[in-house]
């Protein structure tokens, strides 16, 4: 188990990085270096079809071999890359906002409030989430922003119960009461009691949301639900290469490895075991 | 020991179960409507003309007439105003009347029952298979943490926990089934079938509950209730039956509640690459189809079951750790 | 000489910085030992060196003879058949030695039936024998987040000695306990020796030693600074430090120059205040005033609301009936003092940042600082640390500084040393009466210790003195004492 501790000197604390954790930070900066370098120094359309060059093994003018389209399997990574994490990014964004401020709130404020907030983030629970999204997928078929609400929707429960548990627990901690009592107020509280406690955890559960919510898109591509062909994407790659794996079982390999790599890196950031 | 049946022990051990049982039981009733609202307006929303899109799937697209698309348009209340028809669809849910299945014909009931009974067997030999490899191997790893045996078990649980269980699936099927050719790669029916596609689930559960149960034990190793078992004379072998084993399954268990979220999800993508004819692989067609009745019912039950599961591990919880019980 | 039961020869402990120099001793059916020291002395240590239980990286030398049979004592796996056979050990945290999720009778029963293997029926017949004995018959059912503090002790007393192990190392075993429990604590351990037994006990209560009696050791930073007959070197010392240590015990201190007259206003008055918790009801229709300079005792049994009432008079929480009135004007002059100082600060911060943030927020004088550092004893060198860095006698003084620099009229410290050894206590509440009488500021001060409170304080308010089991309402109210 590895914690996180937070700088003294910066106003506001950055968590310095466990070794794990800094293992994880640099695979991932690989991989997103190699995801946007790709279009920077080679000139490949992930879409562009060339029949006559199917299946082909890696050379030096495809590095990582085509496709059974003939497309470029470097340039396809890369995109997929991109939008597995660019999606990641926006829904952990977009649930971490609410997430941590709603469970502030709560958390604070207690009462009323608190219970209507949690039932409703209980209410989201009921369904295991990846049924949520499949359901949503149905409504809207192939659209990235189904995908999108679904997995932030997931995702924001997370952050508001972690959040929604700490705030509780040091709002009636005798550190803030001496704050309060020494004449600080609420921003002043927030920045220097709430958030070095939360910043820790918030950065560990954006990591692991990053990857279920990598996961969660490869999945619906590998069944067939998520996003549609012609669109790079990492579990519809897998599923398109699947046949051709006899002749081509490095083609195959690379989507797997990548999302493996992907997914290993947040996890490593995320820095904790499950509990 | 000898007064464990006496009236109080027993009332104490009735009196949380209304605790445990009733949010699970509004929990169902919130997975109904859900699912119910979901798919409500999943009808709603299709471009097009829904009712001859669907009669198309189902007859033919030469056979398409407006006869067909009507008696469609009726079956899924489409001509109906939305806020009654919605009152409508929820109504017939709450009467478990779920409809025919629009690619099929038959009623979604029906071929539910089959779909669930495979499914179940799938899950049922994927938990015992994850208990059988997981938390044994976690409680071995926390009785010597930073060992050997920990320290391997750590990589690969970090290994299969980045790898997805479709993922994981996939290489088992390359390496057992394409390449070496000892196991069925797809299909139902023999047991060899149920193996691979067990074993998929299975990793991927272990993976985690390994790592939980380690965590558990070392914490109960370290703590002071169980250094005093140790020094009041029980020794290491009484010590860790007595006091070790459940303190450290409380987590495990309680864990197992958050792990049925990747069995159901497990269950989606591991019947559908394996053909296993399940409730997942039976939603997947539904959605691909867009046969609404079956997505209703196979939603509904997935939910269902997740709830079901989780009662189960709550009342698991219940029976070991006694402090459930008094609170 | 008669045959010893325990003999030590020579052990030394070393490793993590941790340095126990050669330390001996022998004890003959019937006699007793206390190791009597501060945090930090390594006191622990040495019983854990006979048990065979010292942490990792800490390596023990020298000979232990346990009921005849020569052991060497870095061997500590050698000792494991004897537990809870020959050696038995108490606890420090009783609550937290008791297994959470079995209860207390089956605790006890596990010893009888595997250590001095009984039938399952004897045992258990044997377990609520031992629990009627100890005055426990109803807790045996229970699970001991049920129990109290002084239950838990008991209950961890029977579980250990069940194996009938002559020889009895109790580690620390009054902390957290109250004058009454404590005492029942030191009858129980007494028994021991009373059968035959040996006791070895490790305190840091001068009093606890003191009632056990038999031979004392006072040991300091891994040394041993004075032993003899508990009587003489426990009244008498002969080394500084004993004596120091001496003069730290409350019922020795110098009581604080009397209060001039009270000319001024009060500066917190309160009128039939009321309040209940949890469905129970702790005072009502009290009445009470602080005035300037006037040091207040608040004595009475754990949850009798002790705290409560000071946040109340803190503006922290309402009271159910009656008002409250505080002096105008002054509102960041009412200021608290926490039991656990480490739990009043934001660990994340240095000191000097925590202090910078203060003077910022309040347009402070800096220069005030260096002045009211030296006069608590403060150094400058300990700014740069954050609070979980430097001891918690220093931490509280950092909390007393925060506090004096707003200047404050009145000031609630709930427990303040309780958690410091008896030499900080002394120092920390030197302080106190100080900030009290020359700056003056009302005091109001919680604690358990009756003789502290008696020595310290003008004025004693008991609360909760008649029955606090919930039923009846507490009649005669809160009574306000001078002595």
């Amino acid at each position: 188990m590895t914690t996180l501790t937070a700088h003294v000197t910066r106003a506001w604390p950055i968590p310095a990085l466990s070794g794990r954790q800094a293992l994880g930070a640099l695979l991932l900066g690989l991989l997103l270096a190699f995801a946007w370098g790709v279009p920077w120094l080679y000139d490949a359309d992930p879409a562009r079809q060339q029949l006559t060059r199917i299946l082909q093994s890696p050379a030096l003018a495809e590095p990582l071999g085509t496709d059974h389209l003939g497309r470029s399997l470097l340039a396809r990574l890369a995109a997929a890359i991109r939008l597995s994490f660019g999606m990641a990014l926006l829904s952990v964004i977009t649930a971490a906002l609410p997430g941590i401020l709603l469970g502030v709130i709560a958390g604070w404020r207690g009462g009323w409030l608190d219970r209507v907030l949690s039932g409703i983030a209980d209410a989201c629970l009921a369904l295991p989430g990846l049924l949520l999204v499949l359901l949503l997928a149905a409504i809207a078929p192939g659209n990235f922003w189904a995908l999108y609400v679904g997995i932030a929707l997931v995702l924001w429960i997370e952050y508001f119960r972690v959040v929604r548990a700490r705030t509780r627990a040091l709002a009636a901690s005798p550190q803030l009461e001496a704050s309060r009592l020494l004449g600080f107020g609420l921003g002043y509280l927030f920045r220097r009691h709430l958030w070095p406690e939360l910043a820790p955890q918030v950065l560990t559960l954006a990591a692991f949301g990053a990857a279920s919510a990598i996961l969660a898109m490869a999945a619906l591509g590998f069944v067939s639900v998520g996003l549609r062909p012609p669109t790079a994407e990492l579990g519809l790659m897998m599923i398109e290469l699947l046949p051709y794996y006899h002749e081509a079982p490095w083609a195959m390999a690379q989507p797997i490895l990548v999302l493996f790599v992907l997914v290993l890196s947040l996890n490593l950031l995320a820095g904790k075991d499950p509990r | 020991m000898s007064r464990a049946l006496s009236p109080s022990a027993t009332r104490r051990w009735t009196s949380g179960l209304g605790g445990v049982l009733a949010p699970r039981l509004f929990q169902a009733g919130l997975v109904a409507w859900m699912v119910g609202t979901l798919t409500f307006v999943l009808t709603r929303a299709l471009p097009g003309d829904m009712a001859y899109r669907i009669a198309a799937g189902r007859y033919g697209d030469d056979m398409v007439n407006t006869h067909a698309a009507e008696a469609v348009r009726a079956e899924l209340a489409l001509d109906q105003p939305a806020l009654n028809a919605y009152f409508g669809w929820l109504w017939d849910l709450m009467n478990f009347d779920l409809g025919r299945s629009l690619v099929s014909g038959e009623p979604v009931m029906r071929e539910l029952g089959h779909q669930l009974g495979h499914s179940l067997g799938l899950a049922l030999a994927a938990v015992l298979l994850s208990l059988l490899i997981g938390p044994p191997l976690g409680l071995a790893a926390g009785l010597r943490p930073k060992g050997a045996l920990d320290r391997i078990s750590e990589v690969v649980a970090s290994v299969l926990r980045a790898l997805p269980p479709f993922a994981v699936g996939l290489v088992l099927v390359l390496v057992f089934s394409v390449t070496l050719g000892w196991l069925p790669a797809a299909g139902h029916g023999r047991t060899a079938h149920t193996i691979l596609p067990a074993l998929t689930l299975a990793l991927a559960l272990a993976a985690v509950s390994s790592r939980v149960a380690r965590n558990a034990m070392a914490d109960v190793a370290q703590a002071p209730y169980y250094a005093f078992s140790r020094t009041k004379g029980l020794g290491e072998r009484l010590s860790f039956l007595r006091h070790g084993l459940r303190n450290a399954a409380v987590p495990v268990v309680a864990y197992l509640g958050v792990q049925l979220v990747y069995l159901i999800e497990g269950v989606v993508v591991v019947e559908t690459l394996f053909a296993w004819p399940g409730i997942g692989h039976a939603l997947v067609h539904a959605i691909v189809a867009r046969d609404v009745p079956m997505i209703q019912g196979t939603a509904l039950v997935m939910g269902l079951l997740f709830v079901v599961l989780n009662t189960l591990v709550d009342l698991v919880c219940h029976l070991l750790d006694p402090r459930r019980r008094t609170a | 000489m008669s045959k010893s039961l325990l003999r030590v020869d020579d052990l030394t402990i070393q490793g993590d910085g941790v340095t126990i120099a050669p330390f001996s001793l022998e004890l003959a059916p019937g006699e007793r030992l206390t190791l009597l020291g501060e945090t930090g002395s390594g006191k622990s240590l040495i019983a854990q060196a006979i048990m065979g239980t010292l942490p990792r990286g800490l390596d023990a030398s020298g000979r232990l003879v346990i009921d005849g049979e020569r052991f060497e004592a870095d061997n500590g796996a050698s000792r494991r058949a004897l537990w809870g056979r020959r050696l038995a050990l108490l606890p420090q945290e009783p609550w937290h030695a008791l297994d959470p999720t079995m209860r207390a009778a089956g605790q006890i029963a596990e010893s009888h039936r595997y250590v001095a293997g009984r039938t399952p029926r004897e045992a258990a017949t044997a377990a609520w024998a031992d629990l009627t004995e100890l005055g426990l018959a109803e807790a045996g059912s229970k699970l001991p987040g049920e129990l109290s503090g002084g239950m838990a002790q008991r209950v961890a007393f029977a579980a250990a000695s069940a194996g009938g192990a002559p020889i009895v190392i109790a580690d620390e075993p009054t902390k957290g306990l109250d004058a009454p429990r404590r005492d029942a604590v030191v009858e129980l351990l007494a028994r021991t020796p009373a059968r035959g037994g040996v006791l070895l006990t490790i305190t840091h209560d001068i009093d606890v030693a003191r009632r056990l009696g038999g031979e004392a050791v006072i040991l300091r930073q891994g040394r041993v600074v004075e032993r003899g007959p508990a009587q003489p070197v426990l009244t008498h010392p002969h080394s500084e430090y004993g004596q120091r240590l001496l003069a730290a015990e409350p019922g020795r201190w110098t009581r604080p120059a009397p209060l001039a007259a009270r000319a001024s206003a009060a500066v917190v008055t309160a009128h039939g205040l009321a309040k209940a918790r949890g469905g129970r009801e702790l005072f009502r229709e009290l009445n009470l005033s602080v005035h300037p300079g006037e040091i207040v005792g608040v004595v009475g049994p754990s949850g009798c609301g002790k705290s409560t009432l000071g946040d109340m008079l803190l503006g922290i929480t309402r009271p159910d009936e009656g008002h409250i009135q505080r002096t105008d004007g002054h509102r960041l002059g009412f200021q608290k003092l926490y039991q656990d100082p480490p739990a009043a600060f934001s660990p994340h911060w240095s000191l000097q940042r925590l202090l910078n943030d203060l003077v910022k927020r309040h347009r402070l004088v800096r220069s005030a600082i260096a002045p009211l550092m030296a006069g608590l004893g403060l150094d400058e060198r300990l700014l740069d640390r954050r609070p979980g860095e430097i001891s918690g006698g220093e931490l509280q003084r950092f909390a007393i500084l925060r506090i004096l620099l707003l200047e404050p009229c009145f000031l609630f410290a709930d427990e303040p040393t309780s958690r410091l050894d008896p030499i900080t206590q002394q120092q920390t509440l030197a302080l106190l009466v100080e900030l009290a009488r020359e700056r003056r500021c009302g005091l109001m001060l919680v604690s358990h210790d009756p003789a502290l409170i008696e020595r310290v304080c003008d004025r004693t308010l008991t609360l909760g003195e008649a029955d606090y089991a919930g039923a009846s309402v507490t009649a005669t109210g809160p009574s306000l004492v001078t002595p």
